[in-house]
């Protein structure tokens, strides 16, 4: 019996129609090439998996994030342009996106606009719009993957965490998020959870372009939840039904919930639509909570400044474009 | 419109695609499954499957008559004897290939086969119906007499359990297999994979006959019960017994590459209870919409075809479409051992040609000369 790769001729194309030009960055487990498509002259990202490499075989997180992107064309996710196999590697052609939006809060030199922010922030809840109305969560929302491209729309990328939405009773890890946009049901272990871990997410990522640091950086996972609940109070039964049964809640120290003036203070550029969004994302129960629908059609998307167009919003300055931002922290893997 | 009705409760999820575009575009459930490489790459009419089927199986002889002239190139090289008996070891004599309905029936077998394994592993529904959807996804590619499908399955289960968050260490996946080593499963991943097209994602009837079962509550209990002593637990049992059906009859059959997950799960519904299902489509179809009118006010348009019309046409295509699959997924053949013990000879020597042609020469050698 043949089991050779090479007489195959299935896969949607051939490495013949791309080229690799350089390294652009390495993952845990792929390394990232410049590339073009040959036809179009189309600047690309190939994202060479590693195979052979893991005792089980192909990693998970690579299945996952070809299982997501096939199914995912959005003007906000990140597009999968191809797939190929070239001597028993497997070779994702994503659309080349060379800046994160990690890369603009750190940037010191830009100056954010209100508008701007709900610009992004607009986009992001598109993109995550789309993964849930297709039951998808994408798991690992952060500033580090929401990626840019030179028109300025801003993509989800990175769906090496994403799952389906569980089917009824089935677990699911709460081992998900890197840790800093880790909404507080996952800090408690909670074996079942929804879209609302990742609506969490944009609203820290919200915090954090009107901030420009991150909102609730945590050391380590106990730190997490002391953190979080020092900037918006501790979960109770009263607040969040059942709480308490969650397998990781317990000797937790009381702080009392901001009041509105408080966060007010704490975002002092935004406005009360902007600070009531940010509130309905930051739910500590995942059950009050708004869904994606709900944001987009929150009136602080309605009322003025109106959102940046996306090619007028910031960019990098040239030539820090290339220069690779370390994360601050590595994502945990399941 | 089935795939509208699919949501069940949860219909608030359309949003608006673009708020500031002129032309303001409602994405459906219906739409969204349009996008899904399910139905972009794997949907087929009958016609075409069968084509499709066909045209594999060709492949596979002309394959199999390939490595079968290579074989006998190596022998006449390696075996003196060889000249003396060349006339009765041509493929015209020798080779015994499979038809595209031996390959089909064979293929049946090895289906059977996925569901027992996923079933010893105590694996989820989920993983059992994406492994058999991967299997045959592969052999609408590639055709038996090119790969065993012994090895093939093993691969597709262990990456359908990885494809669905149900990792297995390769070890504990090949511990209870028979001569299985991991090497034999992890060397046909790649191929597997690319086979599929690198599309993972597949759509089951499943979460479809969840939201139904959510919505015949909705639509036949409230207010009133539409059927007079309906419980809830009827419903219960309905949905219990329509998602037994579904993997104990649509699993093995080739109905996810004919119909949409909906109207599958609606099947299932409809062949476990027809008075019930009839009526909720019916109440679907014929009352929820006028209901809805009167509260908008009761204008009726008037330059619109009566909307009864419009929806008895509709109800009555869409039981025919359920009808048809049920009908289809029924007359899905069973195959016997026997039957697939003999095919399983053919196969084994459409892909080992070089011992079919060995095991005829040494034959013709204790026969003696030939006339
Ligand atoms: N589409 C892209 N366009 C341009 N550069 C990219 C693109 N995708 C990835 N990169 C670069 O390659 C690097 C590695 O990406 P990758 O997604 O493999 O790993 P990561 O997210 O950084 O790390 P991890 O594997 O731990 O999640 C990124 O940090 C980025 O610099
Ligand atoms: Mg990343």
């Amino acid at each position: 019996m043949t089991s050779t790769i090479t007489n195959v001729q299935v896969a949607n194309s051939t490495c013949s129609n791309y080229s690799k030009d350089r390294k652009v960055g390495e993952g845990t487990y792929a390394v990232v090439y410049l590339g073009k498509q040959l036809s179009t002259d189309r600047r690309t990202a190939i994202k060479e998996i590693k195979t052979g490499l893991f005792k089980d075989g192909l990693d998970m997180s690579a299945l996952r994030e070809v299982k997501y992107l096939q199914e995912m064309k959005h003007e906000n996710v990140i597009e999968l342009i191809d797939v190929f196999s070239a001597s028993n590697s497997l070779n994702l052609v994503l659309e080349y996106l060379p800046c994160d939006l990690e890369m603009l809060i750190k940037e010191q030199s830009i100056i954010f606009k209100p508008s701007d922010i709900k610009s992004w922030i607009l986009m992001t809840l598109r993109g995550v719009h789309h993964c849930h109305r297709n039951f998808i969560l994408h798991r690992d929302l952060k500033p580090n993957n929401l990626l840019i491209s030179p028109s300025g729309q801003l993509k989800l990328a990175d769906f090496g965490l994403a799952r389906s939405l569980g089917n009824p009773g089935e677990d699911l890890t709460s081992n998900v998020v890197t840790r800093w946009y880790r909404a507080p049901e996952l800090l408690f272990g909670a074996r079942h959870y929804t879209e609302a871990i990742d609506i969490w997410a944009v609203g820290i990522i919200f915090a954090e372009l009107m901030l420009r640091t991150p909102y609730l950086p945590g050391k380590d996972d106990v730190d997490q939840l002391d953190v979080t609940f020092r900037a918006l109070g501790t979960p109770t039964e009263q607040n969040w039904p059942n709480v308490s049964s969650l397998p990781l809640y317990n000797s937790l120290r009381v702080y009392p919930p901001p009041s509105r003036q408080e966060l007010r203070n704490r975002f002092s550029a935004a406005t009360e639509k902007a600070l009531d969004l940010i509130i309905q994302m930051t739910q500590l129960d995942p059950n009050m909570r708004c869904a994606s629908t709900e944001a987009l059609l929150h009136d602080y998307f309605l009322e003025m400044p109106r959102a940046t167009d996306p090619s007028e919003l910031p960019q990098m300055p040239s030539k820090k474009k290339s220069e690779k931002n370390e994360p601050p922290q590595k994502k945990v893997k399941v | 419109m089935v795939e509208e009705m699919s949501r069940g409760n949860e219909n608030k999820s359309d949003v608006k695609e673009d708020e500031s575009a002129s032309k303001k575009r409602v994405i459906t459930r219906d739409d969204l499954y349009r996008r899904s490489s399910q139905f972009r790459m794997w949907s087929y009419t009958r016609e075409g499957l069968d084509e499709q089927k066909f045209k594999v199986n060709e492949k596979g002889k002309s394959h199999a008559l390939k490595e079968f002239a290579a074989a006998l190139e190596k022998i006449r090289q390696t075996d003196e004897t060889f000249n003396q008996f060349e006339s009765e070891l041509s493929a015209d004599k020798l080779a015994d290939l499979l038809t595209a309905d031996e390959e089909k029936r064979y293929l049946i077998f090895y289906s059977e086969n996925i569901i027992k394994l996923t079933n010893s592993f105590r694996m989820p529904t989920q993983v059992k119906a994406t492994a058999m959807s991967f299997f045959k996804k592969f052999y609408l590619v590639n055709s038996v007499m090119e790969y065993h499908p012994k090895n093939v399955l093993y691969t597709c289960v262990f990456l359908a359990a990885k494809s669905e968050n149900y990792f297995m260490s390769i070890e504990s996946f090949c511990h209870p297999l028979p001569k299985t080593e991991p090497k034999d499963v992890l060397d046909l991943e790649f191929l597997v994979l690319s086979s599929l097209k690198f599309t993972l994602f597949v759509h089951h009837p499943f979460r479809p006959l969840y939201g139904f079962f959510l919505d015949f509550q909705t639509v036949l209990l409230h207010p009133e019960t539409a059927i007079p002593n309906l419980k809830v637990e009827a419903l219960c049992t309905l949905y219990d017994a329509a998602k037994k059906w579904l993997s104990e009859h649509a699993l093995i059959s080739d109905v996810g590459f004919l119909f949409s997950p909906p109207h599958i799960a609606l099947a299932a519904m409809y062949d476990t209870n027809k008075k019930i299902t009839e009526k909720y489509l019916k109440m679907k179809y014929f009352v929820s919409n006028t209901v809805e009118q009167k509260q908008e006010g009761g204008q009726s348009d008037n330059t619109k075809p009566p909307e009864s019309e419009i929806n008895s046409k509709n109800y009555e295509l869409l039981l025919s479409t359920i009808n048809e699959c049920i009908t289809l997924i029924k007359s899905t053949p069973k195959t016997t051992r026997e039957d697939s013990t003999e095919i399983d000879k053919k196969c084994f020597y459409a892909l080992n040609p070089e011992r079919l042609i060995k095991k005829r020469l040494n034959k013709l050698k204790t026969a003696g000369t030939p006339a």
